[in-house]
């Protein structure tokens, strides 16, 4: 039955867009504008991460969030204290996926002098958890929006935010660069970026625990954890996508748990589980407790606890402005370095 | 009392499904970046550049690629044969996906 019906697949996606032949899995791509398919025009991107698979992921982490997250609040109040550095006012201001509850809770308090606030995630049970909080504690002035989208493909007009927050959320994007080129776009001139992004030292001890017990118990590794940027990738990213003075930072937390069974039920919690899509959807029991085993017998503390990484990096860049500083032409000097150097003596 | 009556109007904000003017002033079509269209009788964001259709769910637009839907108008002017197989099928690859 199931044969018959990708049959039937196949011819309708045949007669129904005209596609190439080479394309294996041009049956399984029927959606048009799906963020999952290998259409024509996707064809030559990278999927890395299942777009699909994350939402679903972001939706289950929409129950099992807790009221209050430390590591997620303190990322969150990290990249807001940004604003407070800024002499500028950000009336509007759009929060891309990720940790959006934290970054709610962090803005109330007033930062950035925001007003009007557009809250996006590709997770529609995320927003409406993020609603209801919103209204039940409705205690500043902040008028919030919701929309459901994906960064990838963001449904905001050009020039219209002052001020685009991604809160650990665009590191699951296929294509980042894109992502960012498209935050950019949306922002006013002299509009700022600011993204948290997890850098590529994010859980090595678990990359670690995980690959020995599946050399030891599945005589092979498959990738459980996530390529992840590194802190030299997000200064080029930020070039790339032509933010002007553009700036890094990294802040490397290690929280402590009970167990690594805990840590994998506060990934869940976050959202922040797999979502690869060489994904091995295979995992044995003996190879988990494995892991959990080693994990515990590696790095496990004096007092019992296990720690665990997350390395966050926080890029800054603002949208070009004339009012912005910048260098001058090259071989536009009027003095010799050899003058200065006479001037203030050697 | 305020606060009811507040809440009594959001309501019914929500109910008449209408966007707010922040919302309806920046969002453009996800794909096409061209301007939507609300439409009252579906409670959908029709993107007529690309003549596709996405729903509003609780007054929350859903404005992921996947979520939308090809207009059975458009489709039926340009490929008459397909359209039924076309909805049917992208319904189907929805329910794979999730």
């Amino acid at each position: 039955m199931r044969a018959l019906s990708s049959l039937f697949r196949t011819s309708t996606s045949c007669s129904a867009r005209r596609r190439t032949t080479k394309q294996p899995f041009a049956a399984f791509s029927l959606a048009p504008f799906s963020t999952h398919n290998y259409d024509d025009t996707q064809n030559s991107k990278v999927k890395i991460f299942d777009r699909q698979l994350k939402r679903t992921q972001r939706d289950r982490a929409a129950w099992l969030m807790p009221s209050k997250d430390p590591l997620l609040d303190n990322v969150a109040d990290n990249l807001l204290d940004r604003l407070q550095d800024c002499k500028k006012n950000f009336p509007t201001a759009l929060c891309l996926g990720g940790s959006l509850q934290a970054i709610r809770r962090s803005l109330s308090s007033g930062r950035g002098a925001i007003e009007k606030l557009i809250m996006m995630d590709a997770s529609y049970e995320m927003l409406q958890v993020c609603k209801n909080a919103a209204d039940v504690s409705n205690n500043d002035n902040i008028e919030s929006v919701y929309v459901v989208g994906d960064e990838e493909f963001l449904p905001i007009k050009e020039s219209s935010v002052d001020l685009v927050i991604s809160c650990l959320g665009l590191h699951w994007t296929n294509d980042l660069p894109g992502a960012m080129i498209q935050s950019r776009l949306a922002l006013k001139p002299d509009g700022l970026f600011l993204a948290a992004i997890l850098g590529g030292e994010t859980l090595k001890e678990l990359r670690i625990a995980c690959t020995m017990a599946q050399m030891e118990r599945d005589g092979g590794i498959s990738p459980r954890i996530s390529p992840l940027a590194q802190v030299r990738d997000a200064g080029n990213l930020l070039t790339r996508a032509a933010f002007t003075l553009p700036s890094v930072d990294v802040d490397e937390y290690v929280v402590k748990y009970e167990s690594a069974l805990e840590l994998i039920e506060h990934l869940r919690a976050m959202g922040e589980t797999n979502a690869l899509f060489q994904m091995n959807t295979v995992l044995k029991r003996d190879t988990a407790v494995a892991t959990a085993a080693i994990y515990d017998s590696m790095f496990a503390a004096e007092d019992g606890t296990v720690p665990a990484t997350f390395q966050v990096i926080y890029m800054t860049g603002w949208r070009e402005h004339p009012s912005q500083q910048k260098a001058k032409r090259r071989g536009s000097a009027t003095i010799s370095f050899k003058d200065i150097q006479k001037q203030f003596g050697s | 009392m305020v606060r009811v009556s507040r809440e009594v109007m959001q309501k019914a904000a929500t109910q008449l499904g209408s966007l707010t003017k922040t919302l309806s002033e920046a969002l453009v079509c996800p794909l096409s970046k061209h301007p939507l269209r609300y439409c009252e009788q579906s409670n959908s964001l029709i993107s007529d550049a690309i003549g596709v259709s996405f729903p509003i769910k609780n007054g929350i637009p859903c404005l992921v690629p996947r979520d939308g839907k090809i207009l059975e108008e458009e489709v039926a002017s340009s490929k008459p044969n397909n359209d039924p197989n076309l909805s049917a099928v992208n319904e189907e690859n929805q329910g794979r996906g999730s």
